[in-house]
């Protein structure tokens, strides 16, 4: 009954994300004629706004799944329910691993739920949206952005704080991005990876099937070492 | 009083133990069941209420009932049946003890009688008997 | 039933830094009685159970519970499958309501009584539909109790389980770790209550700053402890009685008491052939034990 406690613990904060980012990317779509900048046709410039939804969206999301990666046992030394917790016949790993899991379901609801709304709102309006494009906007989404709710798992796994830890959090990963920015080359962004920068034609601003997978897996790749350090964190640690 | 068949009966007993009076706890129950054989509180065929209920409604632990059963059967007051219970067997020495602790106990009631008169209190009578008996005991152990 | 120690460490230390909060501490807890762990705030107790059930991992030394090794992840966790614990603080998840903490409990561990928790959840009345978090302490107290006694576990660890109780509670408490006691439950308890521990503890273990001063069944320090209380005509002879058995001699005057810890007999014989005028023995509780033990240097 792991997975029914991490559920009861993030459900008030995932729904109320999901909710929150649907409707925004659902508005924002929804309102798109009225959005576009003068100059801008609607069949070729609507996948403009998909580009600037995804953007939206990856900002968003990227807040959300930094708070749904919060909690864990280290919060839980802080409440107190952490002998409960580690009094039980399971091993750390499996109590950082079920926590994690569902979190990554969350996330990846939090993306599909939204683009979801986008798809159908959209389609109902008669816009010209492509569902391979929503699939990929997903998977540039999920695939580069695990690394950030990886960032916010480790985070919480070292400090405990209710309020400390997401601002932590938040730091951990705006700062490697605002460097990144300004002094890595283009090619290794991640943020940019994630809103579809890399992946869409300047013409017709698809997403084109040719995907940065190499730094998707990348991404990808760190996240899985960034999950790893938590668990190896946690095992550490005394409570 | 509970009739389990014609024969036996499970006596309702109170026992009183005292963690503090010195003496393991064991040792007061058994103490406390002999005294019940002696006076006739309990007679030859009576049942005992098993361990947990005892040690359950004393709020003590359970071995302390089962080292005061288990003693008492070794000196063949008591008879333990497995999935029955315990099973008091008053025979014939033991109330040939019992009259024996009543003439002393009539002694004894003469001389604390006595005591009393003489002036002493309760406490230091109580404490001076467990001085000379401490004392005896050395005494009989150099012997 | 095997014959090894439910609980058993060797030389087991903790230090935080350079406060040492327990010193090779030797312990040895015998399986099917109940023994109750007394110590001072700060003496290490809850720091020693934290260790057993790796929570905390020792500076030095080893330990098992149930014939598992506590420092290895794996035996421990398989040893908390058979283990019964509730923490100091009684936690819970203020989130769940009592029937889904209940559930949540019951689905770890195959030795859940269902008899026993409806039971309890009746006697303690404890209503099945409310949040924990909304919850009075006593009722958090009596659910942090109830989700290891519905069960029936190896071996029962409670640190300080009479907190929050009420004399009606406190009662009900050592009814019920009496009732686990009789169904071969392994019995390990701190406690601040040495009156309650007087009557259900078969022994006794007494920790102060860390190290093990007392380790002996009650039943031996009930008749091995006691209070001689002397008088003499002239100054009494402190040195005459530093033997074997006499722990602490407080003299006043003419007045001498000794707390002796065995051999009371020879004690009152050299009374007696020292001319004492006064020679009185009293039997000492647990109290006094414990306040003696931990008082000395």
């Amino acid at each position: 009954m792991l997975w029914y406690k991490a559920w009861l613990e993030t459900r008030a904060r995932f729904l109320t994300l999901l909710a929150t980012v649907t409707a925004v990317c659902g508005f924002f779509i929804y309102h798109a004629q009225g959005d576009m900048l003068p100059g801008w046709r609607l069949e070729r410039d609507f996948d403009r706004l998909l580009l600037i939804n995804q953007q939206i969206l990856v900002f968003l999301w990227i807040f959300g799944v930094v708070l749904l990666g919060m909690g864990g046992i280290v919060r839980e030394k802080a409440i107190g329910t952490s002998s409960l917790t580690l009094a039980l016949p399971v091993s750390r790993a499996r109590l950082v691993g079920i926590r994690v899991g569902l979190g990554i379901i969350e996330a990846i609801a939090l993306g599909v739920v939204p683009w979801t709304a986008v798809f159908i709102v959209s389609s109902l309006a008669g816009m010209p949206i492509l569902i391979t494009q929503v699939g990929l906007y997903l998977l540039l989404l999920v695939g580069g952005g695990l690394v950030y709710f990886a960032a916010a798992v480790l985070v919480s796994s070292l400090v405990s704080g209710e309020y400390t830890a997401p601002c932590v959090a938040f730091g951990a990963i705006l700062l490697p991005t605002i460097l990144s920015d300004a002094y890595l080359p283009l090619c290794l962004n991640n943020r940019r990876l994630v809103t579809g920068s890399f992946s869409v034609d300047t013409i017709t601003f698809l997403v084109s099937g040719h995907l940065p997978w190499l730094g998707i897996l990348a991404s990808l790749f760190a996240a899985v070492l960034l999950l790893w350090a938590s668990i190896l964190v946690v095992q550490w640690r005394e409570f | 009083m509970l009739y389990l068949n014609s024969t036996t009966v499970y006596r309702q007993m109170s026992f009183r133990l005292t963690p503090t009076a010195g003496q393991p706890l064991y040792l007061q129950l058994m103490q406390q069941i002999r005294h019940a054989a002696e006076t006739g509180a309990l007679q030859d065929g009576d049942q005992l209420p098993g361990i947990r209920t005892l040690a359950e409604e004393l709020v003590v632990s359970p071995n302390t009932v089962v080292k005061a059963y288990s003693e008492l059967e070794h000196e063949g007051l008591l008879e333990l049946r497995p999935g029955s219970g315990a099973f008091v067997c008053v025979k014939r020495r033991t109330q040939s003890l019992a009259s024996h602790v009543q003439v002393a106990r009539r002694r004894m009631r003469d001389i604390i009688d006595q005591l009393r008169e003489d002036g002493l209190l309760d406490e230091e009578i109580r404490r001076a008997f467990e001085a000379e008996l401490i004392c005896s005991v050395e005494i009989v152990g150099k012997r | 039933m095997t014959n090894e120690p439910a609980i058993f460490t060797h030389a087991l230390a903790k230090s935080y830094g350079s406060a040492e909060a327990v010193r090779r501490l030797n312990l040895s807890v015998g399986r099917n009685r109940i023994t109750a762990f007394l110590g001072r705030n700060g003496a290490g107790k809850s720091t020693t159970i934290k260790m057993l059930l790796g929570l905390i991992r020792p500076s030095s030394g080893e330990g098992t519970v149930l014939g598992k090794r506590i420092a290895d992840p794996e035996e421990n966790r398989e040893m908390r499958r058979r283990v019964a614990f509730v923490a100091e603080d009684k936690p819970l998840y203020g989130y769940m309501t009592v029937e889904q903490i209940i559930r949540f409990a019951r689905s770890f561990y195959p030795d859940w009584r269902i008899d026993v928790e409806r039971t309890l959840l009746r006697d303690y009345d404890l209503p099945a539909h409310r949040k924990v978090a909304t919850l009075s302490k006593g009722m958090r107290t009596k659910l942090a109790l109830l989700l290891a006694f519905a069960r029936r576990p190896e071996l029962l660890i409670l640190d300080e389980p009479s907190e929050g109780l009420d004399p009606v509670g406190i009662e009900s408490l050592l009814q019920t770790l009496v009732s686990q006691s009789a169904d071969g439950v392994t019995v390990f308890f701190s406690s601040h209550q040495i009156a309650e521990v007087e009557r259900v503890a078969d022994h006794v273990c007494i920790l102060e700053q860390g190290c093990l001063r007392l380790d002996a069944s009650l039943d031996s320090l009930r008749e091995l402890y006691r209070r001689i209380d002397l008088v003499f005509a002239f100054p009494p002879p402190e040195r005459e009685f530093q033997i074997s058995g006499v722990e602490r001699i407080r003299t006043k005057g003419r007045q001498m008491s000794l707390f002796v810890s065995g051999n009371a007999e020879a004690v009152t014989e050299r009374a007696h052939n020292l001319n004492a005028s006064s020679v009185e023995v009293a039997p000492v509780g647990l109290r006094e034990i414990f306040l003696e033990t931990v008082r000395e240097n």
